[in-house]
């Protein structure tokens, strides 16, 4: 029986990337692809497949709270995170989700059917970085996997966070009560506790704490440069 | 029509989709890739490529510095540079065409419009599109 697996990612050509990747693999099929959280959430729950790779930065529903869904759905999903940055918080929150796999979007070529492969034979698979991570909490006798805790920030419920997404990525309550199929006013009683939970005063505040912690990402544009005097022969 | 098409990215599964994606159409060849700005300037001197498809942030050397650079090259007259990225932004497009970039695309939505990107920019013609809701893949 083949052993198959969902991809959710929002860029097609790297869905196309991965698809080309796994499906040279005898015995393995992309059953299906999403190209946000929500849609991978629901494709999961039809679907069923035996892996799940996730990236964390999806729009509508990011690909941690996409695993902390799945999991909650179904304990016995296994879910591979792939990322474009194994910051300690990342990794932390990525095993706290549930994740047993980790790859990064770089080394996913190299690194992501070794991943799928030890998953399929119920082992995890994390970079070397993660191990040693979890090696130095380990070590320390901590609760932590880093030296570097996060500040103590009151705890949103999976739908807050839900919410401080989509207002995140600029969507007005009554758009978000249409994503989450919620009315206009339940989402502003949930947009007030959050605001008053982490004592923020604007959307502007609302977006920066969401990117502080990961719940968007943005990509950074490259610092322009002008012409150089470089001739290339 | 042939083209020789180079790719710039520095995720190999980025270059993967690219390449599967342009290896669909008859005639045209991906007759390399590259990792970052550097590899490109070198792989567009030994290949010698008709078209360039190529990613902004990267390591060593963005594609902007890498756009500018391949236009000074001595035969880079009939080359040209699509640039595909994940920078949705007008200011973005006009600086990789201020630097020589003769179509941009943006990558959530290569998938759709890569083809015809290449063939115009292929054709020398201009082609610019920003990013349109997303779409399923394989």
């Amino acid at each position: 029986m083949k052993l198959r697996i969902l991809l959710a990612d929002d860029h097609e050509i790297v869905r196309r990337g991965l698809c080309a990747l796994l499906q040279k693999h005898e015995g393995w099929e992309v059953c299906g692809e999403a190209s946000d959280g929500r849609e991978a959430v629901e494709m999961a729950k039809q679907l069923k497949p035996d892996v799940v790779i996730v990236d964390i930065g999806m729009p509508h529903l990011n690909g941690l709270d996409t695993t902390r869904q799945l999991l909650q759905h179904d304990p016995n999903f296994k879910v591979i995170v792939l990322t474009i940055t194994d910051s300690d918080q990342i990794i932390r929150e990525a095993l706290d989700a549930g994740a047993r796999g980790f790859v990064l979007k770089s080394d996913a070529a190299r690194d992501l059917v070794s991943a799928v492969e030890a998953l399929q034979s119920k082992r995890m698979f994390f970079t070397p970085r993660v191990n040693d991570l979890v090696l130095a909490g380990f070590l320390e006798k901590g609760h932590a996997i880093s030296r570097n805790e996060p500040p103590n920030l009151p705890t949103l419920t999976a739908r807050e966070r839900e919410v401080t997404q989509l207002l995140a990525e600029g969507k007005s309550s009554k758009e978000v009560a249409t994503v989450l199929n919620l009315s206009t006013k339940t989402v502003e009683t949930h947009r007030s506790n959050i605001m008053r939970k982490l004592s923020l005063h604007s959307i502007r505040d609302l977006v920066v704490y969401a990117i502080k912690n990961n719940i968007i990402q943005i990509q950074m544009p490259p610092q322009i440069q002008r012409p150089t005097e470089t001739t290339v022969a | 029509m042939a083209v020789r098409i180079l790719l710039v990215d520095d995720h190999p599964i980025v270059r993967q989709g690219l390449r599967t994606l342009l290896e669909g159409r008859a005639g045209w060849e991906v007759v390399g890739e590259a990792s970052d700005g550097v590899e490109a300037l070198d792989k567009v001197e030994s290949l010698q490529p008709d078209v360039v498809v190529l990613d902004i942030t990267m390591p060593r050397m963005n594609g902007l510095e890498a756009c500018r650079l391949i236009q000074q090259k001595p035969k880079a007259s009939s080359l040209e540079v699509l640039v595909v990225t994940q920078h949705d932004s007008p200011q973005m497009m006009r600086e990789a065409l201020d630097a020589g970039a003769r179509g941009y695309v943006v990558k959530s939505n290569a998938a759709r419009d890569l083809l015809e990107a290449v063939e115009a920019v292929s054709q020398h013609r201009l082609f610019t599109a920003m990013a349109r809701p997303p779409q399923a893949s394989c």
